[in-house]
């Protein structure tokens, strides 16, 4: 468990308001290292209930790196050692007690590339709450299937081809339905690793109306090479640099009275 | 920071604008000066060249518009950049404005060229275009060296030209009052000194947004103002 204390009392570089009042997830002092080479530099972050945070920053900032720690998912990396705290509601994350299949149903995750299974679009949405056991009957999946598929906004689209295979739907379809697939098991915390670099303006834009949609009931992080995408969507927006958090703050702040130099090069497209 | 964008078309655009912009700040200073040396001069020949000159600040604006609109469709610009086109855009117009001011006080000049001098008021119409000048001239250094100094410092100057315009309004109605001959040209001399009035508000305009364009937020405290022309007549 993280301890309550010092909680609000850590040192940091990073400008603006790293706390939140209702904070999910609690990141203090995060270092990540690739073997020697260190990816992420003392990263103290809060992310709240139901709020929607992009973060941003050039080529190689750590972004993706630190997104990835929020769901272990850098475990999967021999070389990749992660230090410092992150708790979801107040419970250490890499705790050795910790499952981490448990964890990642919470914490869902939808990457850049759409990649639904080579199986049905039903399947592709059932999979997960069959291997959690969360329903008990066919029509308690049929119900989950069905809301997951309602709530990406794939419903009615697919409502009559279920059966069809998920590798068949458009780039655009086959992310919303790796969304679904993601909220089926009633995650707490979605990221996305800019989940719509792939995606032609029509799909990015239903993907986008989507996230606002699911940040009434989840809290989102959205890494996006698009400073527009995370000025339409997100609430705050955190820039990185070289492995450091360098400012973090309210989205409409950040575009127009960024308080960092680095932050005010970087979304005006300087050299920074 | 660099000052240089990525992109050098995204910098050669607001260059353009820039530079665009001052030269309308020039044009701008260069008629409401002359419209104030006129008055004094009396040179129709002037006074003409100076009212068609108008169009030449009229078409400018609206380049200015029309590249500004494209930079923010286009570029999208963020922060700085952002405030830079928005106030560009706002400053134009402003100085537009100050163009038909000058027109203004110039066609009610050519007017008082027609009356007899005997029939004019003797008011100090000058003293209060130079310091208008100044304050004009002060507010585009303002905006070329990012000086919020001396953004504020003209803001401040605004209501020195607000009490002589009150000052000067007695004075036309007092010698209207005397002289019912003065009636005419002390009527123009009124809209002429309202006009330089109104110029000076124009300029306050531009050193209020330039406050903002340089610091990122509004010039919040209430500015000085002395203009009672409204409230004459009543106890």
């Amino acid at each position: 468990m993280v301890s309550n204390s010092n909680i609000n009392n850590v040192k940091t570089k990073t400008i603006g308001e790293i706390f939140s009042k209702d904070p999910k997830i609690i990141c203090r002092n995060v270092d990540v290292f690739y073997g020697e080479k260190q990816a992420i530099k003392d990263v103290s972050i809060d992310i709240a209930s139901r709020e929607i945070i992009s973060f941003i920053g050039p080529s190689g900032c750590g972004k993706s790196t630190f997104l990835r720690c929020l769901n272990r998912m850098n475990d999967t990396i021999d070389t990749c050692k992660v230090k410092g705290s992150i708790s979801l509601d107040k419970e250490d994350i890499y705790d050795e007690k910790i499952d981490v299949v448990t964890l990642r149903a919470k914490i869902g995750m939808v990457f850049q590339k759409p990649n639904p299974f080579p199986k049905s679009i039903y399947e592709n949405v059932a999979y997960g709450p069959k291997i959690h056991g969360l329903s008990s009957s066919k029509e308690e999946l049929d119900f989950i299937v069905e809301n997951s598929l309602k709530d990406s906004g794939l419903w009615e689209e697919v409502k009559d081809r279920l059966q069809s295979p998920g590798t068949g739907l458009s780039g655009g379809q086959q992310q919303r339905l790796c969304i679904a697939r993601a909220i089926a098991v009633s995650p707490e915390i979605i990221l996305m690793d800019e989940p719509c670099s792939a995606l032609d303006p029509i799909a990015t834009a239903k993907i986008e109306e989507l996230i606002n949609q699911l940040g009434k009931n989840y809290s989102i992080v959205i890494v996006t090479h698009s400073m527009q995408q995370a000025a339409r969507i997100s609430q705050r927006t955190a820039y990185f640099h070289l492995g450091e958090l360098i400012e973090v703050g309210e989205t409409k702040k950040i575009f127009t009275m960024p308080k960092d130099k680095q932050t005010e090069a970087y979304i005006s497209g300087r050299i920074g | 920071m660099g000052n240089e964008h990525i992109l050098s078309s995204f910098d050669d655009d607001l260059h353009k604008l820039n530079k665009d912009l001052l030269k309308l700040a020039k044009l701008a200073t260069e008629q409401f000066v002359s419209s104030i040396d006129n008055f004094s001069t009396q040179n129709i020949e002037e006074i003409d060249k100076l009212i068609l000159r108008d169009k030449n600040l009229d078409d400018l604006d609206e380049k200015i518009q029309q590249l500004g609109f494209e930079i923010i469709a286009l570029r999208s610009p963020q922060a700085e950049d952002l405030r830079r086109v928005i106030s560009a855009l706002k400053i134009s117009t402003v100085l537009e404005r100050i163009g038909d001011y000058s027109r203004n006080i110039s066609n009610r000049t050519k007017a008082l060229c027609e009356l007899s001098s005997d029939d004019i008021p003797g008011v100090n119409i000058g003293k209060m275009g130079l310091v208008t000048q100044e304050m004009l001239e002060d507010v585009i250094i303002a905006y070329k060296d990012k000086d919020s100094d001396l953004s504020i410092k003209v803001r401040d100057t605004d209501v020195v030209i607000d009490k002589m315009n009150t000052k000067l309004y007695q004075e036309v109605l007092a010698s209207m009052s005397r002289n019912k001959k003065n009636i005419v040209s002390g009527t123009h001399i009124l809209f002429i000194a309202k006009s330089i009035e109104r110029v000076g508000d124009y300029v306050t305009d531009i050193a209020e947004q330039n406050y903002f364009l340089i610091n990122g937020k509004p010039l919040s405290e209430e500015r000085p103002k002395a203009d009672k022309t409204s409230l004459y007549g009543i106890d």
